[in-house]
């Protein structure tokens, strides 16, 4: 069950372009390892979007979580991987409408 | 833990509840009960009602008593429309996000989104209340920054960073010098784009003024993107009236 929407907007920050491919594979590696560790605790996402033609921002990530609190963790374990040194982000969070 | 960075001269971590921080909201909201009948007073009493079941709930409505726990819990606001786009803004602190989240949902719906078009912002607490230097008594004016930190300051070594933090310190600490009372540091980025909240008691428009060029003097803004609000503290009750009987 989950009552809550968190959508990701995100576009990698300049100096991710001088990265080697190796250094951003450790990254996206480890940002992976966070998006399974969310889905096993409850959360679930149709994946990364494409955005850039027509937005600010680069990507989009649409995910439910069981609570809000859950998508705090979530970015909260995004960011103990450094996620946000190298991405700008917007974020929002949404509680479910009762019928 | 939830704080981005580490404890310094001026600011220390925020205790929780149970291991759970606070959960803070802040608005900013411009009118639009342009005609008569879209918002009443039958309306503003409902708000008034939520707003009394929050503070049963454990919620702090008035910036007041986040310095001083005895200190009325009475809604306050601030206005203002005399130097921005909106009409009015605020701060509140909830006993939770969920709580938070939900709270914002209960004044939208007992009739705040007829009278007002509205940001919410909602994060947790992470530095606690610093209070200046013989500012114990009640201020007037209100002084709210939101910022993030910019492209720079990701790129910059961790080093780099707490050497920065702590040239900051040094403004607070002028900040602290002004009277100002900080109600600590609030991180909002988990849902909005802007990083963090700082909330001030201040005394005097001009304060703000003075406060920022001391952080501008130790290059605050070149790690930071920042939006400043300024706001007379004035009762919600007040600030929601509406504007056709």
């Amino acid at each position: 069950m989950s009552n809550s929407i968190w959508i990701h907007y995100s576009r990698p920050r300049p100096h991710w372009y001088l990265l080697s491919d190796a250094e951003k594979a450790v990254l996206e590696d480890s940002w992976n390892g966070v998006r399974d560790k969310a889905k096993a605790a409850g959360g679930s996402t149709q994946g990364r979007f494409h955005i850039r033609g027509q937005h600010d921002f680069q990507e989009v990530e649409i995910w439910t979580f069981p609570q809000t609190t859950d998508a705090f963790a979530h970015w909260s374990n995004l960011v103990a991987a450094r996620y946000n040194e190298f991405y700008a982000f917007s974020n929002n969070i949404g509680l479910g409408l009762e019928a | 833990m939830t704080s981005l960075t580490g404890d310094t001269d001026v600011f220390s971590s925020a205790a929780g509840t149970g291991g759970n921080p606070r959960a803070s909201v802040m608005f900013t909201a411009c009118r639009q009960d342009d005609m008569a009948g879209i918002y009443t007073e039958a309306h503003r009493q409902a708000i008034l009602r939520v707003l009394a079941e929050l503070a049963e709930e454990g919620w702090t409505l008035a910036l007041r008593r986040v310095f001083d726990p005895a200190a009325d819990n009475m809604p306050m606001g601030i206005d203002t429309g005399f130097t921005h786009e909106h009409d009015i803004a605020g701060v509140f602190e909830a006993p939770s996000l969920d709580a938070a989240l939900v709270g914002t949902v209960r004044l939208e719906r007992a009739g705040w989104a007829r009278a007002f078009r509205t940001e919410w912002l909602m994060g947790v607490k992470e530095f606690a209340p610093v209070t200046g230097e013989g500012a114990i008594t009640d201020h007037g004016w209100v002084f709210l920054a939101l910022w993030e930190w910019n492209d720079q300051w990701c790129e910059a070594a961790p080093a780099v960073r707490t050497e920065y933090d702590f040239e900051c310190d040094i403004a607070f600490k002028g900040d602290l010098a002004h009277k100002v009372n900080i109600a600590g540091r609030h991180r909002m980025d988990w849902s909005h784009r802007w990083h963090h909240l700082g909330a001030w008691e201040i005394g005097h428009p001009d304060v703000a003024d003075s406060a920022i060029r001391g952080h501008e003097d130790v290059a605050d803004f070149k790690f930071t993107t920042s939006r400043h609000i300024v706001g007379r503290l004035t009762p919600l009750a007040d600030l929601i009236a509406p504007r056709h009987l």
